[in-house]
């Protein structure tokens, strides 16, 4: 069975059944693009395809060296192990094969839309011999691909359990100590990979944009990690500054540097790689927004459906409110330990969090479009301000 | 030596040593060398392991080795210190360049978090024995020295020497999670204190820090050099996943492990800071040859210390390996004496009462012996490298330093 047969199957063995709702699935739910009212899927992924087919050809999960290693049927064959078992890395690798059947990497589409947006250097012409294929060097090709393994190698990392945080109702310990090798591995595989391929760029202003990127994209992680609901239900105390500083290590970082790496591999100057850093960084935050806002903005939204407490229209509900009220209003919701979504919902909807959040959505995507502006008109500009369109659109 | 030959069960067809690879090719060709012997073994009928022992036995100025488990310096360290300046000790030659080392690595770590710059200086406390930031500087010093008697060392150099060990040690930090080990270094393990969520963010936190160092350098043939280090630590890691059948791939497989997960990283960074330091491939060559004899050696040690270090240190044995499941140079080399070890190498001594049958096993055999056997010659053969560089003090040290590898106790 060829390799890529087995990442097709790879859904089958993963137990999946059907597409996953994932958060970037339920953004096109509610976006109603260019006045157009939306309830399915098809604009926002009508957005991505236009934009896919400007750079060339859909962006690739992996490089093909990658895919062609025995280390990639190895992970495959021992993340089947853990069908059955209740290891987050199985929900991660279904999310993710899901992604690529449906060649979602934002990232790295957007790295490649403003290198295309960019074009090559006015100024400096020591590209000229490098091939370009669609208006897109081949080393930013190779950077966007990287981006997308140091984020899926972290989404991957997320998935480590805590041993002596187990419970009866997560199985037996020897499939979570499993689970984890294999995602501690799986997860170090992708960054080698990731460094390996940043090494082929020659070009170490580059490496070291990447590896920061990283390093703010594992303290990120931490934060997330640190300052999630404890038994409580009740999150750190964290404002909104903090959150956004926290939201950029764990969202932004990794594209705007990312975005900013793209233009140095074209030799364009300072000025050109900040406002494609600015745009990288704004964009990511809306985006970021956009999905915690999710679970207040659907029509129709379940009971039991739950949010994340320290999401941007909770921060902003417990800013306004202060930090007793909003701990009264946790209690309120609780009801033998357990806290009642659907109830504390109403009650952040009723305040002033969900629109501030809306507002701040806006903010970062008009912030993303200024920056835009320093880049000549182009197809593949257009389709990086449709984007931003796209997350910031709440009917 | 000859009775030995009649234990073995395909030996009977061995032909004599000239069809066998040469003595050289143990370390030079390397591990496509020993291959490409273990490829010539089969085709000449000959186990792998006799093939070895062939080479081992052809060489009568070989140390002869006693049924001890220890081996003497005295007759290993076959250096002549031609420089005839006063032999010290490699470890305080190798630390008056690394002052602040470990000052130096935390600054590497700027993190804003209390906890997770805790969590990643952890290691980095001063009390490792910081063995590859030594070979690093003093390999610097030496290829310096040959190429134009500089007697200084580069800044770049010794950040190589940082690189490695915070390389070294965000492996750590995940070989620990992935063991669910509870110690090291005399303390507890970054999973068991802060668990291992934690610990797997910090073990990638360092490699970050330590490829932004990397990349600060600002040579990008250094930085390909190293990333070789990190790909091949992860393969290591995979190798020791999967598990091979037939003994002869067994045994290139175990070797492979063990360049991967020890030797790459000493090797290559010789090979970077002797690439800073000169601009001579021949020196890169025998800088990457010595790192990787070292490392190889090295690791064979720990392996064989696993078994034999016991009544003075920890009163008993610690078979950390066997009880991970894996079979290193001791038990390969006892399973061709004890054929029964076969299936408890095939199911990774899951059962109960294999890892001490196995023990038993070892212990009763020559595995320790020839797993030593084997370190010598990659001592003997990084020794032959690094004597090419002009004669100097860390030279010299160097050359000592192989020598110690050999016969450290824990």
């Amino acid at each position: 069975m060829s390799l890529r047969q087995l990442l097709l199957r790879l859904p089958c063995y993963l137990g999946a059944s059907g597409p996953r709702r994932g958060p970037l699935d339920t953004i096109s739910s509610v976006v109603s693009w260019r006045g157009q009212s939306s309830r399915s899927p098809a604009h926002w992924n009508q957005v991505v395809s236009e934009a896919e087919k400007i750079v060339g050809y859909p962006t690739s999960f992996m490089s093909l060296r990658c895919l062609l290693s025995d280390e990639l049927s190895n992970i495959a064959m021992q993340v089947r192990k853990l069908v059955g078992t209740q290891h987050p890395l199985l929900t991660t690798a279904r999310g993710l094969v899901h992604d690529s059947q449906n060649n979602l990497q934002l990232r790295g589409l957007v790295v490649l839309l403003i290198s295309k947006a960019a074009g090559p250097s006015s100024v400096n012409a020591s590209c000229q011999s490098y091939d370009m294929v669609s208006g897109i060097y081949s080393c930013q090709r190779s950077l966007a691909e990287i981006t997308e393994l140091i984020h899926t190698a972290l989404l991957v990392h997320r998935g480590i359990v805590n041993l002596d945080e187990l419970q009866s109702s997560d199985g037996p310990l020897k499939d979570m100590q499993f689970g984890n090798k294999i995602a501690i591995l799986s997860g170090d595989f992708l960054l080698a990979n990731a460094c390996n391929g940043l090494a082929l760029l020659q070009n170490t202003k580059v490496v070291e944009l990447l590896a920061s990127a990283l390093m703010d994209l594992v303290q990120g992680v931490y934060h997330e990690n640190s300052t999630s609901a404890k038994e409580n239900h009740i999150t750190d105390d964290i404002g909104i500054l903090t959150w956004k500083k926290q939201t950029f290590l764990s969202h932004g970082a990794l594209l705007a540097k990312s975005c900013q790496a793209a233009m140095e591999l074209a030799k364009h100057d300072a000025e050109v790689q900040d406002m494609a850093f600015q745009y990288g960084k704004h964009m990511a935050m809306s985006h970021k927004i956009n999905s915690d806002l999710q679970p207040f903005i659907k029509e129709k939204t379940s009971d039991s459906l739950t949010f994340n407490l320290n999401s941007a229209p909770v921060v902003l509900h417990q800013e306004f409110l202060g930090r007793d009220l909003w701990i009264k209003q946790i209690r309120e919701a609780q009801r033998k330990g357990r806290l009642d979504y659907a109830k504390l919902r109403e009650t952040i909807s009723a305040g002033k969090g969900v629109t501030s959040a809306i507002d701040l959505c806006r903010y970062h995507g008009n912030k993303a479009l200024e920056a835009l502006e320093s880049f000549p008109p182009s197809e593949a500009r257009t389709a990086l301000e449709n984007i931003v369109f796209a997350v910031t659109r709440f009917s | 030596m000859a009775s030995c030959w009649c234990r073995w069960r395909r030996g009977c067809s061995w032909r004599p040593a000239a069809r066998s690879p040469g003595p050289g090719s143990l370390g030079r060709a390397g591990l496509s060398g020993l291959r490409a012997a273990a490829a010539a073994a089969a085709r000449a009928q000959m186990s792998y392991f006799s093939l070895v022992k062939s080479l081992t036995s052809a060489f009568p100025n070989m140390c002869s080795i006693s049924r001890f488990h220890h081996v003497t310096p005295a007759v290993c360290c076959c250096s002549k210190t031609r420089s005839g300046e006063k032999y010290t000790d490699p470890f305080n030659l190798g630390w008056r360049d690394l002052k602040g080392l470990y000052e130096d690595i935390r600054k590497e770590l700027f993190i804003s978090t209390t906890e997770l710059k805790e969590m990643c200086e952890y290691y980095f406390d001063g009390k490792g024995k910081a063995f590859r930031p030594i070979i690093v500087v003093l390999m610097a010093r030496a290829c310096n020295i040959h190429h134009n008697n500089s007697r200084n060392v580069q800044a770049s150099q010794r950040a190589i020497a940082l690189i490695a060990e915070m390389i070294h040690t965000a492996s750590l930090v995940h070989d620990d999670v992935i063991d669910d080990a509870s110690s090291r270094r005399g303390k507890h393990t970054v999973n068991k204190i802060w668990g291992e969520k934690k610990a797997v963010l910090a073990g990638d936190l360092i490699l970050s820090a330590a490829s932004i160092a990397l990349a600060r350098i600002g040579n990008t043939t250094v930085v390909s050099i190293l990333t070789q280090v990190i790909e091949d630590l992860v393969r290591g890691e995979f190798l020791q996943l999967g598990s091979k059948e037939n003994e002869n791939e067994r045994f290139a497989h175990y070797l492979e492990k063990t360049f991967k997960k020890t030797a790459s990283l000493i090797a290559n960074s010789c090979k970077a800071v002797s690439v800073l330091g000169c601009p001579d491939p021949v020196v890169h060559e025998i800088a990457y040859q010595y790192g990787k004899n070292v490392g190889l050696a090295f690791q064979l040690i720990d392996d064989v210390l696993d078994f034999t270090s016991c009544s003075d240190r920890m009163g008993k044995p610690t078979s950390a390996d066997l009880k991970l499941g894996l079979a290193t140079g001791p038990v390969l080399f006892a399973c061709q004496q004890f054929p029964e070890m076969n299936a408890m190498i095939m199911r990774r001594f899951s059962s109960p009462g294999d890892v001490d049958r196995a023990r038993q096993y070892v212990l009763q055999s020559d595995g320790v012996q020839q797993t030593t056997y084997l370190a010598q010659r990659y001592c003997r053969e990084a020794v032959r490298e690094i004597s090419k560089l002009r004669p100097s003090p860390e030279r010299d040290a160097l050359i000592q330093l192989s020598g110690i590898v050999l016969t450290r106790d824990k």
